[in-house]
């Protein structure tokens, strides 16, 4: 490292300083004092040419040496930044001071050194982004009339947003005129503007506001002349940078778009993708043009990526304006009937096509309208984008033409109806290519076609692609499903030689399909993606079909051997947890919407096979299980930002890599086919049904289908049944409910059984559970353990809250004790009053019997009187005592309803030692 | 899209005296009671018609909050109008700010940019806290047009946008601008002549269309 310092810096004094020797010294002091003496000379020297050329050897050095760069940070800039200041009539200075500047912010060639190790530029970047004036310094050297001025400042500007953009960005905002002055650039000479241009580009990346005051500056005029002056689609990489700048300004918000309908308009948009010259050619930079003016008008039909739903005035506009010129042919063009175009450009161009007429009746009249080819060849266009459904070779050309299917079908009942109405078996007339392109047949004849084809063939590539665009006209359309439910197909594949009902096909082809994927063990190897797709999206089209139409829940159930598979699937453990999942929602639209009365297998016996082959908890599991990996499914395919980079070449190698990026990867949750399957509306639809089949499967089982009507008249004995009769009756009778009886304790111990075993799955079902079960295992543990904790809390508070009254009735209950107490100790008084008189009178009678008049009188008054005072306080007392039992009664009651043993409560008044066990007792209850 | 000339407007004024209803009422025809706080600035167009002439609008709506003063300046220089918008029921926070409003337009406009006077939301005539004669005397000293206008019932809503143009255009007409240079907010368009699809554009809402 050292080393080849030390030979750099050679190198540089052999350019820069002509001869000047500095012996071998490696260190960086010598760099150090070598940039220190050039930035004296620069700032102190008094000849001109003396400071230019210490000027230009400055230059050199820094381009060339880390250590440099970094002598150069620490010192520098004030140097510099003064002779931007004041030196501006020197030119030569100028535009020296500038590169040098430039050369600090530019990573040396050599520039490798070790990963932690300080990057000079980062630093030096940093350290002049800080300074408060220097980025409004810069701004007005574009003022300068000098061409080299003005591009150094530029890639000067273009640096420092690299490496601190937000500063750069608000620095930028801050300045008056700022935005004004870049975007007078566009309008320069060719190596300027396009400098500029690449310069806006990254400004306009992330922040909003300047989005907006580039627009106000007249930003779609300045675009769209510089992408017409360089040939539309047919120029360089400069139109590439102009649509990208396009594209930041219509990304966001929808004022920016609204600003381009109501003042430019779409046209010379539209535009771009009229293809001139050879329409063979497509260069690679072509493609990637074309890629970005689809970019935007994709983004202008959705109305931008911020778009709210339900403001959806400003997509409508765009999706009108862009119908207004003409734009559905021109993605046709390319999307449908250019094979020579990049799979790229053509998945974009359907992509749009999808987005152009989602909800928007007009715009999907007219593709429903449109033919394409020529006389006497015409074909529907519809029609054209499903042969590319089943012929293509890229996964992502199927999902793109797959997607304007989805668009047309959505909310277009008319649209549905029509496709649904062309599903009617042809003769089978030969043996016919159905995608050989000469032949022109309905829609309806295609698609039984791709469902059905290649039956002898193992793969089931057509089939599983044409089944996924029956699945969205079926979707909510209860007329397509009954339609589609009448088809039979006319080759008759089973022996007997009824003609087989479509559906009972396409469940043959799900079972096929497993089969297919159970033989090739791991589908990575396969080169067909059938054994990948067949299964999900079979299982999509029939959740989709069965969904609120009980005739597809019959027809479906019409062979018993359907239900069987259904229940292997659910258990089976080599299948995805989607296939389990969806083969579990069917089962559960076999209860929600199975409307059997007599004929057919009832709701009841649909539950009691699930809860017998799989029971109910484990069955329910396998909702929870595919809901858990609805994030993965659902989290938005994150927009990977390009790096900032000068030349194209990260996009145009992106065009090149959109194959292989798709690779199919069954275990990735972010398969672009599955992604596509679990879309938004199909994921909520597979919620609403799973609460929904909760709710019915519970409902089954609280209305237990009595077999035996119980009529209580029926229970008499008739007028003239004899009385054998009568008990003949009866008996069969009760025989009947006896064998009700059984079947419930049946379905009864099953359930238990179930209930049991899901009680000690965490214990014994971890032998062979896999990681994902064990998971959503220890998930519902967890939240048992959450709830039981809480209803813990409730009753311990519910305990303090009894103990508290307990206490308060204990409380009471002793000051009543004590009441009676002292009323008893007053009677007891009394009554000894009473007594001590009374043997005080008899010992007066005794000592003195002569006086015995007056004595007897005064004796006999006392008496009265103590009788009279001690019966009042008697009554009093007896009042009392009432009233105080009566309280006690009261309060037993209410101690009784509070669960308190209100006897031993009462024995312990006095010693209240028993109580607070006993309401432990309750606690642990 | 064919206009005589182009015209770039902006509208400034405190938050809540009524500048996006105003915007609304002008290229929409409608009045929303309860409109979002505008954040940044938000894009509206019309097309009118000053001396026989198709003359487009653009007008940026900005925010009124203090935060947004150094975004919303960036869009001052290159304006040919402004709408200065006040709250008649609001004396203090709106009338008294206006000269602080002026100062920046002052300070970062162009010397030539003409600037209306709004007293908004006239409807309101038992709530008046500032008059007429108030709003007049200040549009006098500080050399702008005035107009009181109601966003709600559209009185004078059509008038302030019209009279602001024709202001503009009399300067063209005169010679005040450089017309070549963009920077004063005035695009000239293809001749001035109204061609026989002069007038479709006419609004920011468009009639579904006929289809391809
Ligand atoms: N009565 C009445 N209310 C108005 C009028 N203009 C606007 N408002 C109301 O004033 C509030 C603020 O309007 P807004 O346009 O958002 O103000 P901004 O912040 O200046 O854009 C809203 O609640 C409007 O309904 C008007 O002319 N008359
Ligand atoms: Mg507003």
């Amino acid at each position: 490292m050292d080393f080849k310092l030390g030979r750099i810096n050679l190198n540089a004094v052999a350019q820069g300083v002509g001869g000047l020797v500095f012996g071998n010294d490696t260190s960086a002091s010598s760099e150090d004092s070598y940039v220190e003496r050039l930035l004296d000379r620069i700032s102190n020297g008094v000849l001109a040419d003396d400071r230019r050329s210490a000027m230009s050897q400055l230059q050199s050095i820094v381009a060339e040496s880390r250590a440099a760069q970094l002598a150069f940070g620490a010192m520098g800039f004030p140097v510099l930044t003064a002779v931007l200041k004041e030196e501006r009539d020197d030119i030569e200075m100028v535009r020296g001071a500038l590169e040098t500047l430039v050369s600090a912010l530019t990573p040396t060639d050599a520039a490798g050194g070790k990963k932690n190790e300080v990057q000079p530029t980062l630093m030096n970047s940093d350290l002049l982004s800080r300074e408060a004036d220097s980025i409004p310094l810069l701004l007005s050297l574009l003022e300068e009339v000098d061409f080299y001025v003005r591009y150094y400042t530029l890639q000067l500007l273009t640096a420092l947003l690299t490496h601190s953009p937000n500063r750069l960005q608000e620095a930028i905002l801050t300045t008056p005129r700022g935005i004004t002055r870049l975007m007078d650039m566009l309008m320069e000479r060719e190596v300027i503007r396009n400098e500029a241009l690449l310069l806006l580009t990254y400004l306009t990346r992330e922040a909003e506001e300047i989005q907006k005051i580039v627009v106000f500056e007249g930003a779609f005029e300045k675009i769209f002349s510089i992408i017409k002056e360089e040939g539309g689609s047919e120029g360089g990489v400069v139109v590439q940078d102009c649509l990208e700048l396009l594209n930041n300004l219509l990304r966001r918000g929808a004022s920016n778009q609204i600003l381009l309908r109501e003042t430019i308009g779409f046209e010379q948009l539209v535009s771009i993708l009229k293809l001139r010259g050879s329409a063979y050619n497509f260069t690679q930079q072509k493609t990637v043009n074309l890629l970005g003016a689809l970019e935007s008008i994709e983004l202008l039909l959705m109305g931008g990526l911020d778009a709210e739903p339900g403001k959806d005035f400003n997509r409508q506009s765009n999706q009108t304006a862009f119908a207004q010129r003409n734009v559905l042919d021109h993605l046709l063009l390319l999307g449908v009937e250019s094979p020579w175009a990049a799979v790229s450009v053509r998945c974009a161009a359907l992509r749009c096509i999808g987005v152009l007429i989602s909800n928007h009746p007009l715009n999907l009249d007219a593709l429903a309208n449109k033919v394409l080819g020529e006389e006497p060849h015409f074909e529907p266009a519809l029609n054209s984008i499903f042969r590319i459904i089943l012929r293509t070779s890229s996964l992502q050309e199927f999902i793109a033409a797959d997607y304007v299917f989805k668009c047309f079908c959505e909310k277009n009942t008319n649209g549905q109806a029509m496709l649904a109405s062309t599903i009617i078996p042809q003769p089978h007339s030969g043996i016919r290519d159905p995608l050989d392109e000469d032949i022109k047949m309905p829609f309806g004849s295609m698609l039984l076609r791709g469902l059905t084809v290649n039956e002898n063939d193992e793969d089931l590539e057509t089939c599983w692609r044409a089944a996924s665009v029956l699945s969205h006209i079926l979707k909510g359309n209860i007329q397509s499903k009954e339609r589609v439910l009448q088809v039979k197909l006319e080759a008759p594949m089973t022996s007997f030689g009824t003609p087989e009902l479509l559906m009972h096909r396409i469940v043959k082809y799900l079972a096929v399909g497993a089969s297919m994927s159970r033989n090739n063990g791991d589908c990575k190897t396969s080169t067909s993606s059938s054994c990948l797709y067949t299964q999900p999206i079979i299982l999509r089209l029939l959740v989709t079909w069965l969904a609120d139409c009980p005739n597809a829940v019959h027809s479906f159930l019409g062979s018993q051997d359907h239900l069987t598979y259904l229940l292997e699937l659910v258990s089976s453990l080599s299948e995805t947890v989607f296939i389990r999942g969806l083969s579990a929602v069917i089962l559960g639209e076999c209860v929600l919407y199975n409307k059997s009365d007599d004929n057919g297998m009832d709701a009841f016996e649909v539950v009691d096979a699930i809860s017998q082959k799989i029971g109910l908890a484990s069955y329910f599991l396998k909702f929870d299980e595919m809901q858990k990996s609805f994030p993965f499914l659902s989290a938005k395919a994150s927009q990977h930002r390009k790096p900032l980079a000068r030349s194209s070449a990260a996009s145009m190698s992106e065009v090149e890599n959109v194959e292989e990026s798709t690779a199919i990867d069954p275990k990735h949750d972010e398969d672009p086919v599955l992604m596509s399957i679990f879309d938004g509306p199909f994921v909520s639809i597979i919620k609403r049904l799973e609460t929904d089949i909760r709710q019915s499967i519970v409902e089954v089982f609280s209305h237990p289908k009595s077999k035996v009507a119980v009529v209580p008249a029926e229970m008499e004995q008739k007028d003239g049944e004899s009385n054998e009769d009568y008990i003949k009756r009866l008996k069969s009778f009760v025989e009947k409910q006896c064998k009700e009886l059984q079947d419930l304790l049946g379905r009864n111990a099953t359930l238990a059984e179930d209930v049991a075993k899901t009680g000690g799955a965490g214990v014994s079902g971890s032998d062979q559970a896999n990681g994902g079960k064990e998971r959503v295992q220890a998930e519902t543990l967890r939240r048992d353990l959450q709830e039981a904790k809480q209803r813990v809390e409730v009753l311990k508070s519910e305990k303090t809250k009894i103990e508290a009254e307990a206490s308060i009735y204990r409380n009471l209950a002793g000051k009543m004790e004590s009441d009676l107490k002292s009323l008893s100790d007053a009677y007891n008084s009394l009554e000894q009053v009473n007594f001590r008189l009374e043997s005080d009178v008899k010992a007066l009678r005794e000592g003195r019997s002569e006086p015995g008049l007056d004595l007897e009188a005064i004796k006999a008054e006392g008496r009265e009187e103590v009788q009279k005072e001690s019966e009042a306080e008697l009554n009093d007392l007896l009042v009392c005592l009432g009233q105080e039992q009566s309280k006690v009664e009261r309060l037993s009651t209410r101690l009784v309803e509070l669960g308190e043993d209100v006897d031993s409560l009462l024995e312990g008044i006095g010693d209240d030692v028993g109580l607070p066990e006993d309401s432990e007792d309750e606690e642990d209850r | 899209m064919s206009y005589a000339y182009l015209f770039k407007y902006i509208i400034i004024g405190d938050t809540g005296v009524g500048k996006s209803c105003l915007l609304l009422q002008f290229t929409d025809k409608r009045f929303q009671p309860v409109h979002d706080l505008t954040i940044g600035v938000e894009f509206g167009a019309r097309m009118i018609t000053i001396d026989n002439k198709p003359i487009k609008l653009q007008i940026w709506d900005t925010a009124g909050q203090e935060s947004f003063r150094s975004i919303t300046r960036s869009y001052y220089r290159g304006a040919a109008g402004a709408l200065l918008v006040y709250d008649i029921t609001r004396q203090r926070e709106t009338f008294n700010h206006l000269a602080s409003w002026l100062e920046d337009a002052r300070q970062h406009a162009n010397a030539n940019m003409t600037i209306m006077l709004i007293g908004n939301k006239c409807d309101l005539a038992h709530r008046r806290a500032v008059s007429t004669e108030e709003g007049e005397q200040f549009a006098k000293e500080h050399g702008l047009i005035f107009m009181e206008a109601s966003a709600k019932t559209a009185q004078n809503v059509e008038e302030a946008f019209i009279s602001t143009a024709a202001t503009i255009y009399k300067k063209i007409q005169d010679g005040v601008f450089d017309v070549s240079n963009e920077s004063y907010g005035i695009k000239v368009g293809y001749g001035g002549i109204p061609g026989p699809s002069g007038g479709r554009d006419g609004s920011a809402s468009q009639a579904g269309g006929c289809c391809s």
